[in-house]
């Protein structure tokens, strides 16, 4: 057996496997989101052109979905990198000794979003919820968390508070891999504590944290389970993501073209957003 | 200041922001333990009189609810969503690392999953499935569970195969072994440690997964995390805060529980997954 032909056997499984259970359905996505589909019509769609994509780019919720999406992901990955970073330089000294320490920091990574939702649910619970009565109690009042004006600042704050540990464990390993000698050669010239982290850590930390941005990025601009269990398309349609957008045209108003065709275009977006991030971290030499 | 007292303040701040983050959890796990009258007379995080019958009335199984049938459904997918992206990644990472072979496409194809909106292939799939009788089936949904988890096997499977001596299976490609002999005998049990990382960092993720559980399941297939959702919708009455609570609770016990064990593991396949993804 040659060795071009073992690489194609090893490779085989995989691709196969992926070809079903992706291939298949982005030709189907790309096929259906040209067509007239419903329930009744799902084996034998019929042609009718752009229209689903025509009907979507006219729907204010498709934007105001997507404007949500956008808005989402870039305010909780920059609050939960700024957090992460602060956490990790500054308990960097007693968790370098107390590694368990990190064990009870990303707990709530372990945790299901859509667990953590629901613990949301009851927590902010104006009768039985634990914060509203501490609220009560010290502060004499407690905000409505999901009315139209708060919700967006409370679905913010629970997404950050479930996800800094992640920025936080990526920016302590980072630091952490700094080496003596850079901060020993540092100290020499007389850099010390902010000057030391602004102008030799942090470069040092700069691709992971282009790193930390961009994932945490890509899960706040998806999210979905956290935010559909504590408000479904509640709030007046006020923390509709653009997932939950497409999950609600598919199976409560039965638009499945337009649904799908929404699917094709965040496929495109992603596709190209995710091409011009690869180039400009492979050029930064991440 | 001296160093004692800084560090003191360290600790400090640990403590808080470790009660901060995890205030959720304490406060679900404080109000599984209470009684329906005492949730609504006391809604504070400590117990007056603790009680177990939540988590007794959960067992109760009614046409409804069945706990039983969402922790088994969650094993079998989550079991299959585990073991196979192992067995489809660990034959293409060695060609990735040993060969550079897929590195052009294949491997960044698979890498750049991580950051695509899942939802995408959501719908199709909901069809494809229903034509092939997978809608509502435990194994349907292992399968794109897999998909879901098939970026970080491959990542952590090709850097464990990175780290595997050179020398080890070239000398047995010399005596003659196969190359399916080698994968076997010889690399496979070298990358044991990191299989288990990809094993159960892919448990804890369809654990967990909420979005193909509730657009590909109805009835027999509903996953725990699904599940545990509809102890909220309740039919009549308001919902059961106490009951809710203990759902949650047993829904997360079993993916806090590998991620405490495996966290030194998780940590560094994760510093893997995002720093080369």
């Amino acid at each position: 057996m040659t060795r071009s032909t073992e690489n194609r056997i090893l490779a085989t499984p995989l691709v196969l496997f992926l070809l079903v259970m992706l291939g298949f359905p982005t030709i189907l996505d790309i096929i259906y989101s040209f067509s007239e589909v419903s329930f009744e019509n799902l084996r034998s769609p019929t042609f009718n052109g752009g229209r689903n994509y025509i009907s979507i780019l006219n729907d204010p919720e498709f934007w105001s979905a997507s404007w949500f999406s956008m808005k989402f992901g870039l305010a909780t990955a920059f609050a939960e990198c700024i957090l992460g970073l602060v956490l990790a330089v500054y308990l960097a000294p007693i968790i370098r000794k107390n590694t368990w320490m990190i064990a009870v920091l990303i707990m709530p990574m372990m945790i299901a979003p859509a667990m953590m939702g629901l613990m949301y649910r009851l927590l902010l619970h104006e009768f039985v919820g634990a914060l509203p009565h501490y609220m009560f109690y010290w502060l004499g009042d407690s905000p409505a968390f999901l009315s139209r004006e708060n919700v967006f600042t409370t679905v913010f704050t629970i997404e950050t508070l479930q996800w800094t540990p992640f920025a936080f464990l990526l920016f302590f390993m980072a630091y952490e891999a700094i080496p003596g000698e850079m901060r020993e050669a540092a100290a020499v010239d007389g850099a010390r504590g902010l000057r030391m982290f602004w102008h030799i850590e942090m470069p040092m930390m700069l691709p992971t944290i282009a790193v930390a941005f961009f994932v945490r990025f890509i899960d706040g601009f998806r999210v979905f389970d956290n935010i559909f269990v504590l408000t479904g398309a509640g709030a007046g349609g006020a923390t509709t993501s653009l997932s939950i957008y497409i999950y609600l045209s598919f199976f409560r108003s039965g638009e499945i073209g337009n649904a799908i065709a929404a699917s094709v275009i965040l496929f495109c977006v992603s596709f190209l957003a995710l091409f011009f991030a690869g180039r400009l971290l492979r050029r930064s030499g991440a | 200041m001296s160093q004692k007292v800084k560090n003191l303040i360290r600790w400090l701040v640990f403590i808080l922001v470790a009660l901060i983050i995890n205030f959720p959890v304490l406060a679900t796990l404080s109000a599984s333990l209470k009684t329906a009258a005492e949730i609504s007379r006391n809604p504070g995080i400590f117990v007056q009189s603790p009680t177990l019958e939540n988590y007794a009335s959960i067992l109760e199984v009614s046409e409804r609810l069945n706990i039983f049938s969402y922790l088994q459904n969650s094993l079998i997918a989550s079991t299959i969503a585990s073991v196979l992206p192992i067995v489809l990644c660990f034959p293409l990472a060695y060609a990735v690392a040993r060969r550079g072979y897929g590195k052009s496409l294949i491997f960044p194809t698979v890498v750049n999953l991580r950051a695509m909106p899942l939802i995408i292939f959501a719908i199709p799939l909901y069809m494809m499935y229903q034509s092939v009788g997978l809608l509502d089936t435990p194994l349907g949904l292992g399968l794109i569970l897999a998909v879901v988890n098939l970026p970080l096997a491959l990542l952590i499977l090709v850097n464990a195969i990175n780290d595997v001596p050179f020398e080890l299976d070239e000398a047995a490609r010399i005596d003659g072994a196969r190359i399916f002999v080698i994968l076997l005998k010889i690399v496979f049990p070298i990358c044991l440690p990191a299989l288990a990382t990809v094993f159960i960092f892919s448990f804890i993720t369809a654990w967990n997964e909420f979005l193909f559980g509730l657009m590909l399941t109805t009835t027999d297939a509903v996953p725990m995390t699904v599940g545990a959702s509809f102890f909220f919708s309740s039919g009549g009455g308001g919902v059961q805060w106490g009951v809710a609570a203990a759902v949650i609770i047993v829904a997360s016990v079993t993916p806090v529980v590998l991620g405490i064990l495996m966290y030194k593991h998780i940590s560094r396949s994760m510093i893997a997954g995002a720093v080369k993804g």
